[in-house]
């Protein structure tokens, strides 16, 4: 049962979740911009 | 309509949709070469690029779904056309790839670039050359099985008035094409010089085309008899086709309505390789392979056709809103807009 | 040329092909997205910097697009012109994705022209990047059918042979096969993760090389960032692909680990050399393996002892995945580093040999895809057709493989250098300092 999961849901499951984090993180810049402050 | 009528129309459909546009597209890279080699670079070079660049690689797309569609639907050719065109095919994919990759180093990478220029320009001339050997192979006579596998007789090959005159028939058809089209667009562009430079290309190219033409009917009586024999019985299609063609050049001739020309010019090639078509019938490669002996299963078939259905709700809106952006768009014609990234 | 030679310059030139598409192909799935991702935070937090890094991921993405479409054409044909045998039972049973795929294909195509030529045509930028998502799915589902294709070779479904006769075809079991899932998912999240280490050793590269505009600084963390997640995506979806391979391919499995005897317990080897069916200098993590094959510690895996000598793959293809294996966790702990340590502003991040590395972790991911295809490939030999057709049944029959081989190492090695010089003079002769400017001095223009 387990494994079937892991076989053929959850690589999908995997994949959406990681487009979707992707997108989450990608405007969270502080760090940089600080950086960079710091840096001038 | 059966299963294997149904696929064989919707391929030949795309494929003459590649032959259309891609020899638009083959035929004004030749002419931007040219137009470079003989210093008319200023004519030339810019409404050739304005149409070429947004839809180069829809134009691609077409000759991937021919080929794609063909072993979907008949599988068998892959094993009859497959062992045989190794080596034509594989130059026409040498051809393509410089085609296309070139084409894109000109465009986005060194604009003007002559080297790059000529060789996009020479490798378009030469693909439909050498993608219009697999019309002469599918004739027969060429091929022999030898234990059981299909073997390609390339000195008979060569050697055939049939297999040249196909050749310069496609590369005069391209050029013939594309100079039509390119006539309309430019003077919709209102770039009145290179209307008239493009018009003069397309009627000296006119005449060797419908020349050829002739001639290969003529020369399939001796090399194939029961397919002249056939085209005999479609006669009415190829004279509406040569009707047209007289239109088409009456109208570059007298100067009017050069998008009436062009659309009679589409009417005379879609009449001609239908007609063609149809009286290859039921051979696809005489007279190894028919339509009805290399089809796929009925299950594949029934869902090639729903996933090709569905595909076209897709595809169709989505060339229409690029034909209206871009060929049918006044101010990206008459090149107002920069908007390229 | 008798057969056996067609068989091996038929396969040497298959993988020849594979192997540059796949650089082209990789970059042509994931960099969409990340031109989506950029341009989309550039819109929400209005800044211009991040616009410009999608305008100019897309500038050179044309270039890499135009080498993957004329390559993935060349792959595309020579499927049937050196396997014809293989292709028209392909053609019976699993055409249904390569169809699709050209739609798929055809659907990128239309809107990535539209794309390209309607930068600043429109008021609103979110109307823009509307037009982009159609480019992405189209270039993600050419991956996703595609690789369900190659996903049926390893498991074929959906047909029946009775007396060298195929029955009871069904084309949606043939592209929901067992592979599918597995291998689909994995070949998509690596094609974003190689997509952003790439593009980001391109913006590390520019910090090193003199540039220090807080584009490169923003496009880097922007990349690692991305990199990480996907890089960690790639791992857990690995470890189901080892359960898959436990339960429907245990001798590829079996083969890539230097598993021999069927036992419980199992560790993963990692390195190591194989010295007369000795392993020697290998690394033992202990009930490594039955974890990845089960995910239970004591769980039995099937060993190589279970399978006949002619169907076993060669075994080298266990170096093929420490190589895949060591660059995903290098990949992980790179990056990781580089975030946790830009939020906590470690030095290190900042200084030139970590640079050096992330610009190295570009090549790197690419080797990763490469050795992973190769481990794919060369792991389910003997056969085409798993269990249905040996790779040497086929292969075509004809005499000029050969010379085809050179005409098209030829072709590969002009498509290569050609890309590479017209990418960097395209940057070159507009590096991003200057484009700033020059947009600046429009904005400006506008304003007077």
């Amino acid at each position: 049962m387990l494994n079937n999961f892991l076989m053929f849901y959850a690589p999908f499951i995997v994949l959406i979740g990681s487009l979707v984090l992707a997108f989450v993180v990608a405007p969270k810049d502080d760090a940089v911009r600080r950086q960079i402050d710091e840096e001038e | 309509m059966s299963l294997e009528i149904i696929g064989i129309t919707v391929l030949w459909t795309f494929l003459f949709g590649y032959i259309l546009i891609g020899a638009i597209d083959f035929g004004a890279g030749f002419f931007n070469a040219y137009s470079l080699l003989t210093g008319k670079k200023h004519i030339l070079t810019n409404i050739i690029q304005r149409y070429l660049s947004p839809v180069w690689e829809v134009t691609n797309v077409f000759l991937v779904f021919f080929f794609v569609g063909i072993i979907g639907f008949f599988p068998k050719t892959a094993f009859y056309y497959g062992t045989t065109l190794l080596v034509p095919v594989s130059i026409g994919i040498i051809l393509l790839a410089i085609r296309g990759s070139y084409y894109a180093f000109e465009t986005y990478g060194s604009r003007g670039h002559k080297g790059y220029s000529f060789m996009y320009g020479l490798s378009g001339l030469l693909l439909p050359a050498s993608l219009s050997i697999v019309l002469t192979i599918s004739e027969g006579g060429f091929v022999e099985m030898v234990d059981g596998n299909p073997v390609l007789d390339y000195w008979l090959l060569f050697t055939s008035p049939l297999t040249w005159s196909i050749v310069v028939l496609s590369i005069a058809a391209t050029l013939y094409i594309s100079a039509v089209f390119l006539t309309w667009y430019a003077n919709k562009a209102r770039y009145f010089e290179a209307a008239n430079l493009l018009r003069k290309y397309a009627l000296i190219w006119a005449l060797p085309t419908i020349i050829t033409a002739g001639g290969i009917i003529f020369e399939l009586r001796r090399h194939n008899p029961e397919h002249y024999a056939n085209i005999q019985n479609f006669w009415p299609m190829f004279l509406i086709s040569f009707i047209m063609f007289i239109g088409t050049v009456w109208l570059l001739w007298i100067r009017r309505n050069y998008g009436l020309a062009f659309i009679l010019l589409a009417g005379q090639f879609i009449f001609a390789f239908f007609g063609y078509g149809a009286s290859h019938y039921p051979y696809l490669l005489y007279p190894y392979l028919t339509i009805y002996d290399s089809f796929t299963n009925p299950a594949m078939a029934i869902s090639l056709i729903v996933v090709f259905i569905m595909g076209l709700g897709l595809l169709i809106p989505s060339l229409y809103l690029l034909m209206r952006l871009f060929l049918f768009d006044k101010d990206y014609v008459r090149g107002k807009s920069k908007h390229h990234a | 040329m008798g057969n056996e030679e067609a068989v091996f310059f038929s396969r040497v030139l298959t993988e020849t092909t594979l192997s540059f598409h796949i650089i082209y192909a990789t970059i042509g799935v994931g960099v969409p997205l990340m031109i989506m991702i950029a341009q989309w935070v550039g819109i929400k937090k209005n800044d211009e910097h991040y616009i410009l890094l999608a305008r100019r991921w897309a500038r050179g993405f044309i270039i890499t697009v135009a080498v993957g479409v004329v390559t993935g054409t060349a792959i595309g044909l020579q499927l049937s012109l050196l396997w014809p045998n293989f292709m028209e039972l392909a053609g019976n049973v699993i055409a249904l994705p390569l169809f699709m795929e050209t739609f798929a294909f055809f659907f990128e195509a239309i809107f990535l022209g539209i794309y390209l030529y309607t930068w600043d045509r429109f008021e609103n930028q979110k109307k823009h990047l509307l037009l982009l998502i159609p480019v992405a799915i189209g270039a993600s589902f050419s991956a996703v059918f595609i690789t369900m294709v190659n996903a049926f070779m390893n498991a074929p479904r959906g047909f029946d042979i009775v007396n060298g006769e195929l029955i009871n075809i069904n084309p949606l079991v043939a592209m929901f096969n067992p592979a599918m899932p597995t291998k689909v998912a994995h070949v998509v999240v690596t094609a974003y993760m190689t997509a952003a280490f790439v593009l980001a050793a391109i913006a590390a590269f520019r910090l090193l090389k003199g540039s220090n505009h807080e584009y490169h600084k923003k496009a880097l963390y922007l990349t690692m960032k991305i990199g990480l997640i996907f890089a960690i995506a790639t791992a857990v979806i690995g470890d189901f692909s080892g359960k898959y391979l436990a339960e429907y391919q245990p001798e590829k499995l079996a083969a890539a680990e230097w598993h021999f005897e069927t036992e419980g317990n199992a560790p993963l080897i990692m390195y190591g050399v194989l010295d007369d069916g000795e392993v020697k200098y290998a690394i033992k993590i202990p009930y490594a393996l039955s974890i990845l094959a089960h995910s239970i510690p004591s769980a039995e895996v099937i060993g190589l002892d279970q399978f006949p000598e002619d169907e076993i793959p060669p075994l080298y293809i266990h170096y093929l995945f420490d190589i895949m294996v060591t660059i995903g966790v290098w990949m992980v702990l790179l990056a990781a580093v580089f975030w946790i340590g830009t939020k906590r502003r470690w030095k290190m991040v900042t200084t030139r040999w970590f640079r050096w590395l992330i610009v190295l972790g570009g090549p790197l991911s690419i080797i990763a895809i490469e050795a992973g295809w190769w481990l794919a490939e060369v792991g389910r030999q003997p056969w085409v057709l798993r269990k249905i057709m040996r790779t040497q049944d086929a292969a075509t029959t004809s005499g000029h493989v050969d010379t085809m081989l050179v005409l098209f190492c030829l072709l590969y090695l002009i498509l290569g250098i050609g890309s590479v010089v017209i990418l960097r003079r395209m940057f070159r002769k507009n590096p991003v300092e200057q484009e700033i400017e020059d947009r600046n001095m429009e904005k400006g223009g506008d304003m007077l």
